[in-house]
């Protein structure tokens, strides 16, 4: 082995020591759809206007105000504040509580779901939301 | 149900003074174990026949003029739904005399919004959840109880209420948020029938109480904001075989589906909720019905949406309808029909007159001919109505400003709960000839969004933002109205909106109560206030009174619903929970 090449393998090897910490930590999500759609205003338009036909009324107040149904504007995320853990409350609804399951009841199916997500993002009064968003 | 009891910890205890010199691996595994209760009661019937000896409940006794006084034997406490007790001995005087004889909790929450009924001795009051007990009358004791176990995950958009219970011959009668009907023996408790009324995962409920006539219970159902199709239906109360159903909405190619565009119709909602009315003399049956779905989004529905927010009269041995009115046409508002109706003899322009008229949750107070269904007139009720006004042919003529907008601004007056609501009732004096109307004063921001069908999901299309509600600006009134003419003659006004029902007495008292926890009596000539007591618990109930071995009784269930509360008032402190307060003059 010639010392270029040792120098080479020290210089991998050297490489090697940081990539390997870089890969033993939690690999970055990839972005949800509700990020994408939180970058779209007509996106997070028709969020709004399924969660006003669908969500409002009788539950979920578009202020931040608490029903037995909760506010979705403020901090508190009873059953998980990640987008998907979002996702799955209301696309499989919640157990014990007035929340139905919503998949497959929206015109455009899952993609009106993440788009209501991106809507309430887009309008919480919570200052920071949880860096799990994301 | 059976309920287990983790007793790990007393294990550990007993393990730990295990005899020593064992070697650990020998010790017994400590594992918890499991004590098993038997499964809690949900029927208690009574082991003798219950109350006097009083016989079965006839088509006499309920097609009186007016309420007996010993008794309450039907929601409306006779068939004109006047809610006045002929008791002349509960005046503005006497009532300041009342006190507490007996209370009864339920146990459960949401609104206590029954009306009791009273018969042979015995009170059968239903609870929230559809609990339904018979208590004696004049002492409160606990004689049989059914605690109904309803099906998981109710469609139910607004509460968990019951609003009492339908009684004939030797039956009473209960509708279940689980949308079954089930017969009971009004001595026993023992179940005579149990029908189911419509699939509940559809959407459906039943809140109200059956009304009893011809032999028959007549009852409809909830779900307007889940897109049934609205229905009411007759039984045949000694069997429990449905007798007929109408359909609230036509089917495909009946009279009125072309008021509905394209297949709109097949999930035009217009539900049958409430109580109805009957007139003996023409045997004819008055039904309301409620709002078209979904409740805020016109746009797909456009024409009139026959027959939603409609008085339908019918004929009660078919169910066939003879007419109809509709109140709002094409309604964007939830502004159901189905409030309460008032059967009314009396002279317009010095002619005599047979009447219906109704105190609308749109606002207005609707006089008509209960022979024929031709308008008379209406007249706002409430301080603020801006959403219409009415023609003299009885057809809104809508504020377009009032329409739901995608970003609509606009306040917009009676709030979708109204005015008056059909979960409360009013009362009628017809010495005095004033209708007592509680109600909501209350405007809202219409906001129309985007909806979706889904068979037992909630289908709505916008929502009612509760402006005035939210900023502590809602209120009520409890107004006494002409009956003919529909002129207000006084208001009482509370800081909360009045959606407690109304009892009134010939001797001119008014009793009703208040979302913070009052239960009240006023003067019925002047709305002066003569006699409080604080009950703790929201009023959404329907008081009533009776007279048993000479001593006069008045019954008031409390305990609302937070949520409704909340929506229609604002955040509400007062907590949950029904309790029955029954109060007596002195003997």
């Amino acid at each position: 082995m010639s010392r270029v090449t040792l120098l080479l393998a020290a210089a991998v090897l050297g490489c090697a020591g940081p990539k390997a910490a870089v890969q033993s930590s939690p690999p970055t999500p990839p972005e949800s759809p509700a990020q994408r759609f939180l970058r779209d205003p007509a996106a997070i338009e028709r969020g709004r206007q399924i969660f006003i036909g669908t969500c409002g009324a009788y539950c979920h107040s578009t202020h931040d105000v608490e029903r037995d149904a909760p506010s979705l504007f403020d901090c508190e995320w009873r059953h998980g504040g990640t987008d998907a853990e979002i996702f799955k409350s209301i696309s499989e609804g919640v157990a014990n509580t007035r929340m139905p399951a919503w998949k497959d009841a929206l015109p455009q199916g899952d993609d009106d779901i993440w788009r209501v997500i991106a809507y309430l993002r887009s309008a919480t009064t919570c200052r920071t939301p949880p860096a799990s968003a994301h | 149900m059976i309920r287990r009891f983790l007793l790990g910890t007393a294990l550990l205890g007993v393990c730990a003074a295990a005899p020593l010199g064992v070697a650990e691996d020998e010790k017994p595994k400590e594992q918890p174990a499991e004590i098993q209760l038997p499964p809690v009661p949900t029927h208690w019937k009574a082991e003798k026949p219950v109350g006097t000896s009083a016989g079965p409940v006839t088509a006499e006794m309920l097609s009186g003029s007016a309420a007996p006084a010993d008794k309450w034997i039907q929601y409306g406490g006779n068939y004109r739904n006047f809610r006045h007790t002929p008791l002349k001995n509960l005046t503005p005087e006497s009532v300041k005399k009342l006190s507490v004889a007996w209370a009864f909790p339920t146990g459960t929450t949401g609104q206590f919004e029954a009306s009791p009924v009273v018969y042979g001795g015995v009170m059968y009051v239903t609870s929230s959840y559809n609990r339904l007990f018979a208590l004696d009358a004049k002492t409160g004791e606990l004689l049989w109880r059914y605690d109904h176990q309803n099906g998981e995950n109710l469609r139910l958009c607004c509460g968990p209420p019951n609003r009492g219970v339908g009684i004939w011959g030797d039956l009473v009668l209960m509708g279940t948020l689980d949308a079954h009907l089930i017969a009971f023996d009004r001595k026993t408790g023992e179940i005579a029938w149990n029908v189911e009324v419509a699939k509940y995962q559809s959407g459906y409920s039943l809140t109200s109480a059956p009304l009893m006539a011809d032999g028959m219970a007549i009852i409809g159902v909830a779900g307007g904001e889940y897109g049934v199709r609205g229905f009411f239906d007759a039984y045949d109360a000694k069997t429990g075989k449905l007798v007929w159903r109408h359909y609230t909405v036509p089917g495909k190619g009946e009279p009125g589906a072309d008021s509905w565009a394209g297949d709109s119709y097949e999930r035009g909602g217009s539900p049958a909720w409430t109580y109805g009315a009957y007139d003996p003399e023409t045997d004819t049956l008055y039904w309301t019905t409620g709002n078209p779905s979904p409740d805020w989004d016109g746009d797909g529905r456009v024409g009139d949406n026959l027959y939603s927010d409609s008085l339908l009269a019918l004929d009660p041995k078919t169910g066939n309808m003879k007419w109809y009115f509709q109140f709002t046409p094409h309604d964007v508002w939830d502004y159901d029909g189905n409030t309460q109706l008032f059967l009314v003899d009396t002279k317009l322009d010095g002619k005599p007159r047979k009447l219906i008229v109704q105190a609308n949750r749109n606002g207005f107070y609707y006089v008509l001919d209960r022979t024929d269904g031709k308008f008379v007139r209406a007249e706002p009720y409430l301080e603020q109505v801006n959403w219409a006004t009415i023609d003299k042919n009885g057809r809104p003529v809508v504020n377009p400003d009032a329409l739901p907008k995608t970003d609509a601004t606009f306040r917009t007056c009676p709030s979708n709960l109204g005015g008056m609501n059909g979960s409360f009732t009013g009362a009628l004096n017809p010495d005095l000839g004033l209708a007592f109307i509680p109600s909501s004063e209350a405007c809202q921001v219409f906001t129309k969004g985007i909806g979706a069908f889904r068979e037992g999901l909630p289908y709505l299309g916008g929502l009612p933002d509760t402006v005035d509600a939210t900023k502590g600006k809602a209120y009520g009134n409890l107004a006494a109205i002409d009956v003919a003419t529909g002129k207000v003659k006084w208001r009482y006004r509370d800081n909360r909106p009045m959606m407690g029902g109304v009892l009134s007495t010939a001797g001119g008292v008014v009793i009703s109560g208040t979302l913070e926890g009052e239960v009240i009596a006023l003067d019925a000539r002047s709305g002066k206030v003569v006699w409080r007591f604080r009950s703790g618990g929201g009023m959404r109930s329907q008081p009533i009174a009776y007279q048993l071995d000479g001593r006069t009784y008045v019954a008031v269930p409390t305990g609302s619903f937070s949520t409704m509360d909340s929506f229609a008032a604002g955040v509400t402190r007062v907590p949950e929970g029904g309790t029955l307060f029954v109060f007596a003059l002195p003997k």
